[in-house]
C-alpha cells in the first residue's frame, strides 16, 4: 500500500475521532456551567432579564444539540466562532498564541531530545557510576518536582534576586530587554525563553533520559550486542550503530507524544511565566466559561495529538522492519 | 599442533548476589583442523568458555586468572584493540539462537559487510561481494537478494545459515558453534549438522562443538572436553571417553537414549550445583554414585591418565578393574 494512500485512510478514521471528541468536550463544557451567569454574578445592577437576552445573543438557550451543529457547521467551515469576551475571532486568537506555544514547546522538547542522547547513553554505559548517579538524580528531580514550584523558584532566583532574566512574557514590549546592553528583538525573545524553556526541558528530559538508559542497559544484554563484538565490530561502532538504532525506539514514541500533547502540556508552565500562549488561554478561557474559545483550543490539541500519533506510527515503520504500516 | 592451549582458566561474575565462579579451573587444548566437542548441562561453563576465549565475557563475568594461547599467542595478555582484531577474523562464534543474535533493525547485507569492513578495510561493493561468496558457502538460497533483506523475512534454519556465513566470512582459523542447533526444528538440525561437517572438512577448520547432545558428539568431534560446574571433568578422544568415562561422563551418556539398546534411561540426580558456593571437594561428588569420602574432601587434580586422555577423578583408576 502506498504512503499516501495509508495517510489518506488514517486521516478518514480521524474524522469519527474528531466528531467524538467533540461532542464530549461539548457536553462536559455545558454541564460545567452558564458562562453568562459567571461573568455577570458579581454585577449587581445587571437584571435576569438583561442576562436572559445575553443568552439570546449567543444562542445558549437553543437546545444543546442544535447548538452543537451549528458549532460542527461552522468547525467544518473552519470557524470556530467569536470568543464570548471581547468579540475576537477564535481562529484569530489561536493563530496568534500559537506560535509562541509551539515556539517555548520545540525548543524544550528537542533540547531535552538532544541533551538526554549523550546522558542516557552514558548513565547506561557507565552504570553505577558517580556520573550515572548525577545524571538519575536530575532526571529524578526533573520528574518529581512540580513545574509550578520549579517555575517559581527560577522566578525568583533570577529574576527577582540576580535581575538577569525576565519573570513574564515571551516579548519585551513594551521596552525591549537590554541584553549585555544590546536592544535586539531575537535576542530579546531568546532571554524571555531561558526561564520557561528550562523548566520543561528538565521535565521532559527526565523521562528521555530514564527512558533511554533503560533502553540502553536492555539492548546491550541482547545476543545481536554480543554477536557484533564476536566478529570484532568496533565499540563506537556497536554503540552508535547497532545499539542506539534498537534503543531509541522508546524515545520516538515519547516525541510523539510530546509534541503531541505540546498545547496541551504547557498551561501550568505558561501561567507560572505569564506567557503569551495557548495553555496559559486554555486555561483562562476554561475558568470564564469561553466556550467558542475552549472548543476552538479543544479541537487544535485533538488534531495535534492524532497528527503526531500518524507521524509517530510512520516513524516507527521507518526505523523498524518488522513493523509495516500496512 | 595445538591452535588452542588453554591453561587453568577462571571466570567469574561479580553479581550482587556473590560471585559466581562460572569457570574455576579449565584446561583443555584443541589440535588443528580438529572437531572438539565441548561437552556439559547447562550451567556448566561452555559458553562462558567460548567467550572467554574471544574476551567478550558480558558484565559482570570478568577473566581472572589462567593463560589462553592461540597459535602460540597469549590471548589474554593483548590489549583490546589488539585483540579486537582476532574477533570474527581468526576466531569466530556461532551463538544458539539465530533469532537473537541477528539485530533486527538491520539488512543482512549491511550486518555481514561491516564485519568484512571492519577488518579489511575494503569499500562496502567489495565487502558485499565477500558477503554473497559466504552467503554461498553457508548455502542459503538466493544470497543476492538477501543481502536487502531483514533477519524477520527469514526462517530460523535460514537464519543460522546467515550466522554461520557471518562467523566464516574471513576465513577465521578456530571456530566456535555454541549449540548452533538447539533452537532449530528436528529436520533443520541435521542439515545444519550436515553444513558444519561439510564445512570443517572443505575449509580444514578447527571446529569447537559446544553441545550436550552425545550424538552430535558422536557424530561430528573426534576429541571431547566434559565440562562440570567450571572445571574440566575429562578430555580426551572419543573413543576412550566413550570406552572409559569419567563418572560424570558415565552419567551423560547413561542419559542419552538409544534405539539399538532396550536398557532404562536413567537421569543423573539433583542438580547443577549453586556456583556462588560450590560444593567442597570434587564438585561432583554430591551427584557421583561412586563418591567416597576423600571426594568431599580434596579438590582432584586434572591428571594425564595416558593416552592423551585427561581426567578429573579420584577414584577412576581403581573404579576402571572393577569394571
Amino acid at each position: 500500500m502506498g504512503l499516501g494512500k495509508y495517510i489518506a485512510r488514517r486521516a478518514i478514521y480521524m474524522v469519527p475521532l474528531i466528531i467524538g471528541i467533540s461532542i464530549v468536550a461539548f457536553l462536559v463544557m455545558y454541564a460545567a456551567g452558564d458562562p453568562i451567569q459567571l461573568a455577570t454574578a458579581g454585577n449587581p445592577s445587571i437584571t435576569e432579564a438583561q442576562r436572559n437576552a445575553l443568552r439570546e445573543y449567543y444562542g445558549l438557550n437553543d437546545p444543546i444539540p442544535m447548538q452543537y451543529v451549528r458549532w460542527l457547521d461552522h468547525f467544518v467551515h473552519a470557524d470556530f466562532g467569536k470568543s464570548l469576551y471581547g468579540g475576537r475571532p477564535v481562529n484569530e486568537i489561536i493563530s496568534t498564541l500559537f506560535w509562541e506555544t509551539i515556539k517555548l514547546q520545540l525548543v524544550s522538547i528537542l533540547l531535552a531530545f538532544l541533551i538526554s542522547l549523550p546522558a542516557g547513553i552514558y548513565s547506561a554505559l557507565k552504570q553505577r557510576s558517580a556520573t550515572d548517579y548525577t545524571i538519575s538524580s536530575i532526571a529524578i528531580f526533573g520528574i518529581s518536582v512540580p513545574v509550578f514550584w520549579l517555575g517559581i523558584v527560577l522566578i525568583l532566583v533570577f529574576s527577582f534576586q540576580l535581575g538577569w532574566l525576565p519573570s513574564a512574557g515571551a516579548h519585551g514590549a513594551p521596552y525591549l530587554w537590554p541584553v549585555f546592553g544590546i536592544r535586539n528583538e531575537t535576542l530579546d525573545e531568546l532571554v524571555h525563553l531561558v526561564l520557561p524553556a528550562t523548566v520543561l526541558t528538565l521535565a521532559g528530559l527526565a523521562y528521555n533520559v530514564r527512558l533511554l538508559r533503560a533502553g540502553m542497559l536492555d539492548v546491550l544484554r541482547q545476543d545481536y550486542i554480543m554477536a557484533a563484538r564476536a566478529s570484532g565490530i568496533s565499540e563506537r561502532k556497536i554503540l552508535y550503530k547497532y545499539a542506539l538504532k534498537n534503543a531509541i525506539t522508546p524515545l520516538i514514541t515519547l516525541l510523539g507524544i510530546s509534541i503531541g500533547y505540546m498545547i496541551a502540556g504547557a498551561p501550568i508552565t505558561e501561567t507560572v511565566f505569564s506567557w503569551p500562549g495557548l495553555g496559559r488561554a486554555y486555561v483562562a478561557a476554561t475558568l470564564r466559561l469561553d466556550f467558542p474559545l475552549i472548543m476552538g483550543i479543544t479541537m487544535i490539541i485533538t488534531i495535534m495529538i492524532l497528527v503526531a500519533n500518524l507521524i509517530t506510527d510512520m516513524a516507527y515503520a521507518w526505523i523498524d522492519p518488522r513493523i509495516s504500516i500496512e | 599442533m595445538n591452535i588452542l592451549d588453554v591453561q587453568n582458566l577462571k571466570t567469574h561474575f561479580f553479581t550482587e548476589a556473590g560471585v559466581v565462579k562460572a569457570l574455576e579451573d579449565i584446561s583443555f587444548t584443541v589440535e588443528k583442523g580438529c572437531t572438539v566437542g565441548l561437552v556439559g548441562e547447562s550451567g556448566s561453563g561452555k559458553s562462558v568458555t567460548a567467550q572467554s576465549v574471544l574476551r567478550i565475557v558480558p558484565k559482570p563475568g570478568k577473566i581472572i586468572g589462567g593463560k589462553i594461547l592461540f597459535d602460540g599467542e597469549d590471548l589474554l595478555a593483548k590489549k583490546e584493540d589488539d585483540m579486537r582484531k582476532f574477533r570474527g577474523k581468526k576466531i569466530s562464534l556461532i551463538f544458539q539462537d539465530p533469532t537473537s543474535s541477528l539485530n533486527p533493525l538491520f539488512a543482512i547485507g549491511d550486518q555481514l559487510a561491516d564485519i568484512v569492513i571492519q577488518h579489511d578495510r575494503v569499500k562496502k561493493d567489495q565487502a558485499l561481494e565477500q558477503v554473497i561468496k559466504t552467503l554461498k558457502v553457508a548455502r542459503l538460497p538466493d544470497p543476492e537478494q538477501s543481502l536487502g533483506q531483514y533477519p524477520h523475512q527469514f526462517s530460523g534454519g535460514m537464519k543460522q545459515r546467515i550466522c554461520i556465513a557471518r562467523a566464516l566470512l574471513l576465513n577465521p582459523q578456530l571456530l566456535f558453534a555454541d549449540e548452533p542447533t538447539t533452537n532449530l526444528d528436528v529436520t533443520i538440525q541435521a542439515q545444519i549438522i550436515t553444513l558444519l561437517k561439510d564445512l570443517q572438512r572443505d575449509l580444514g577448520m578447527t571446529l569447537v562443538m559446544i553441545t550436550h547432545d552425545m550424538g552430535i558428539v558422536a557424530e561430528m568431534c573426534k576429541c571431547v572436553v566434559v565440562l562440570y560446574a567450571g572445571h574440566v571433568m575429562e578430555s580426551g578422544d572419543i573413543e576412550t571417553i566413550f570406552e572409559k568415562p569419567h563418572p560424570y561422563t558415565e552419567a551423560l551418556l547413561k542419559a542419552v537414549p538409544r534405539l539399538d539398546q532396550t536398557r532404562k534411561l536413567t537421569s543423573i540426580p539433583g542438580n547443577i550445583p549453586n556456583l556462588i558456593d560450590p560444593p567442597s571437594g570434587c564438585v561432583f561428588h554430591p551427584r557421583c554414585q561412586y563418591a567416597i569420602n576423600i571426594c568431599m574432601e580434596k579438590v582432584p587434580p586434572l591428571e594425564d591418565v595416558g593416552g592423551s586422555h585427561f581426567i578429573t577423578c579420584h577414584r577412576w583408576r581403581e573404579l576402571q578393574g572393577g569394571r
